[in-house]
């Protein structure tokens, strides 16, 4: 009887971390900075730069020189940002269960509709850069949405479709970039002030950082994704057809509106993400010369956010606080890659994560320990992921 | 949610922790005796093959390292990656933070970061390459004379044919997209032909797109098929496919011949035993200008200024790798190459003045703008 005691206190541990969505996400996070370490370790560098770079992205403090600037806490936000809203848009899709491949794409129309309104449109202070975030907004609202139509109307796959609107939307913003007056095959013209998202309050308060407006778009985001998700009528209906679309259409819901309405909206926050790019982060409007690849990494933002408004701005940061380490860790000898792979491991074990919780309801005792445990377990489930 | 911060907080001690640690590690290192650089690269690195390869060359050859063995990386140098565009300003910022005695950008799309960034650190010395407009007196700037080079391969390359006693030869330029850069090339390609054979046929083809080489090997079939003789691509990757139809056509017994821009393409021509199908290659050193600038540093004789690396200070040139150019042909060229560095030939960078001179044909595709 002791030694039975003793062994379910191992496994409490793990079913504590199983049961929970948020702690499972943590855990691979710890996971992939142990197997960063390891391989850092294995090509022969000293693993404590690669975390004295990711608490100087963090904190600001440089350990390694022993001076504090905040300016690299600012720095951390504002790449995360553009993470967050892309991480957003994946997550939306895919509570709806569909897989928004296309927010790349939907980041490129609303980069470029933000960079046309900045130079075109009046240059109200305030209002012209509000305009300009409404519109790219409203632009990849439609963009994505034309995908959940084709998805509702033929049932094209929203996958091969986005995939394929990400190089039509890269080709068609070069193009059109290119036929303003003044660009060459590089920039148009500066934008105006006007129309630009630093905050003179924020920059002080960060030293000069690029952090910028943005970051608050990014932050009422994802309040509005809890809120659309959690305490709507229609995130009912997306989230009900996300989990059984035959359930859903049986019990009234459309089944075929949803696919568009979450397009729709997974669309406006990449495009969000565009707008916050273009106005927040370049004093010129860029054509593009390749991806930025926000899109494409939201979709990992979200696998690791479990697809929930405050798990994807939490691991958007995360995945911000990697790529804004990077430098800092070329800088102390940290192979570049070493972030990617750290990344790439997350999203290895965060898919595991099923199997993983398999594994471990199969291997579990049933009797006894199964009434309380389960019990803290539904509980845990209830409190950490209300939405999942 | 207690716990799920808990755990949080925990993971954030041990890395603090851990980040701790570094620091007595890292107290070990000796200052560096010599001056230190880094060099800030778009996301490709310094494995591209290409400009931040040639600049990373300069930094190695001034410490006396090479690709090899590149001892004194993270001693004296070093180089760090923008995996985006919005990467640029914190990356230059975050050097200037460290304080390296020279920090090294190299192509035009890091000039708006640069002029933003430069002023913010006034005491902090920078190197750009291939931009001249800035106007930080912190910031140093390289320009190459590209038309001197492609004169050169222009030389060359109809004196082959003439050599080979071709009929009438006709001669191609493939561009990347249109610009003033490109057309430094196309002018002294140019003028380079004409001033050995001066009623040479010359055609041009600008593919839009640098990395585009079906459209430069179509291209090139189509020229080579109506009696085109050698085709000078200054177009990235896109003149890959120039490369890629003459070896073909060579490998058929056809006399035609591609020439290579920025570095030697020699190998990158090889079709069989040690011949290659690029004739020669217009060679843009824009190691010379890293190397230059780092030695400026060291000697105190730097100056936020535009220095332009022409073929007087090597910054451009030809190659002479493919034995099919001959000796003679090489002499005759390296004579032309004299009498550039002496002042005695002046060749012309712009399409409008060149038009004026009446050095080259109407109706090119080439623009200023």
């Amino acid at each position: 009887m002791e030694k039975n005691r003793k062994k379910p206190q191992a496994s409490d541990l793990l079913a504590a971390f199983i049961a929970s969505d948020g702690r499972m996400s943590i855990l691979v996070v710890l996971l992939g900075l142990l197997c960063g370490t390891l391989i850092v370790l294995a090509v022969g560098r000293n693993p404590g730069n690669m975390f004295a770079a990711l608490l100087q992205a963090m904190t600001g403090w440089d350990a390694t020189r022993g001076v504090w600037n905040i300016r690299y806490v600012g720095e951390w936000l504002a790449v995360s940002t553009p993470l967050v809203l892309c991480g957003l848009s994946m997550a939306f899709a895919a509570r709806a269960g569909l897989f928004n491949i296309g927010a790349e794409g939907q980041y490129i129309i609303g980069l470029t509709i933000a960079q046309f309104a900045a130079l075109y449109l009046p240059k109200v202070p305030g209002l012209h850069a509000f305009l300009a975030i409404v519109l790219a907004g409203l632009g990849a609202a439609a963009w994505g949405g034309l995908v959940g139509w084709l998805k509702a109307r033929w049932n094209a796959s929203e996958v091969v479709a986005t995939i394929m609107l990400n190089y039509v939307a890269y080709y068609l913003s070069r193009w059109a970039t290119m036929q303003i007056p003044g660009a060459n095959t590089y920039k148009t013209p500066s934008l105006p002030q006007s129309a630009q998202l630093d905050l003179p309050f924020l920059k002080d308060l960060t030293n000069g950082s690029t952090l910028n407006a943005g970051f608050f778009i990014a932050i009422a985001s994802v309040l509005a994704f809890w809120w659309i998700m959690e305490k709507t009528r229609l995130g009912f209906a997306l989230r009900a057809t996300g989990f059984n679309r035959d359930a859903a259409l049986a019990s009234g819901i459309r089944a075929n509106r949803s696919a568009v309405t979450s397009m729709a909206i997974a669309g406006a926050f990449a495009g969000l993400a565009g707008a916050v790019v273009a106005l927040g982060s370049f004093g010129y409007g860029r054509v593009l010369g390749g991806f930025d690849n926000y899109g494409f990494n939201g979709i990992a933002v979200a696998l690791v956010g479990n697809s929930t408004g405050l798990g994807v701005g939490l691991s958007g940061l995360l995945f911000g606080l990697l790529t804004g380490a990077q430098p800092l860790m070329q800088s102390r000898g940290i192979p570049k890659e070493i972030t990617l792979i750290i990344s790439g491991l997350v999203v290895v074990f965060v898919s595991l994560r099923a199997g993983l919780r398999m594994v471990l309801a199969w291997k579990r005792p049933l009797p006894a320990t199964a009434g309380a445990d389960g019990a803290t377990a539904v509980a845990d489930t209830g409190s950490e992921a209300p939405d999942a | 949610m207690k716990r799920t911060l808990a755990i949080l907080l925990a993971a954030l001690a041990v890395i603090s922790l851990a980040s701790c640690g570094a620091k007595t590690a890292e107290v070990a290192e000796t200052a560096p005796a010599d001056i230190t650089v880094r060099l800030l690269t778009d996301a490709t690195g310094v494995d591209d093959k290409s400009f931040n390869a040639a600049g990373w060359r300069g930094i190695l050859a001034y410490y006396g390292d090479t690709w090899e063995n590149q001892a004194k990386k993270g001693v004296n140098y070093n180089y760090v990656t923008a995996a985006t565009q919005d990467m640029y300003i914190p990356n230059l910022k975050q050097a200037a933070d460290e304080k390296y005695d020279l920090i090294i950008v190299t192509g035009f799309t890091w000039a708006d970061a640069l002029g933003e960034v430069a002023p913010l650190y006034p005491e902090q010395k920078f190197l750009i390459v291939d931009v001249d407009w800035l106007s930080a007196p912190n910031v140093m700037q390289a320009t190459f004379s590209e038309h001197e080079g492609s004169y050169l391969v222009g030389v060359a390359a109809a004196l082959k044919a003439k050599a080979d006693g071709i009929q009438k030869p006709k001669f191609g330029f493939i561009g990347g997209v249109p610009g003033p850069v490109i057309t430094k090339f196309e002018m002294g390609w140019v003028q380079g032909i004409l001033s050995v054979i001066p009623d040479a046929q010359i055609v041009d083809y600008y593919a839009n797109d640098w990395g585009k080489p079906d459209l430069a090997k179509a291209q090139a079939k189509n020229w080579f098929d109506s009696g085109v003789y050698a085709i000078f691509s200054a177009a990235g990757g896109t003149g890959n496919g120039t490369i890629a139809q003459a070896k073909e056509y060579r490998l058929a017994g056809k006399n035609v011949w591609a020439v290579g821009v920025d570095s030697d393409q020699f190998a990158d021509g090889i079709y069989a035993d040690g011949q290659s199908a690029v004739l020669t290659s217009m060679i843009k050193r824009v190691e010379s200008s890293t190397e230059y600038a780092l030695r400026a540093v060291k000697s105190a004789t730097w100056k936020g200024e535009v220095v332009v690396f022409d073929t007087a200070h090597d910054g451009v040139g030809f190659s002479d790798t493919n034995p099919s150019l001959g000796a003679d042909i090489t002499a005759a060229v390296n004579a032309v190459r004299a009498d550039i560095i002496a002042g005695k030939i002046l060749v012309i960078p712009t399409y409008a003045e060149a038009l004026a001179a009446g050095v080259v044909p109407a109706k090119l595709q080439a623009s200023d703008k």
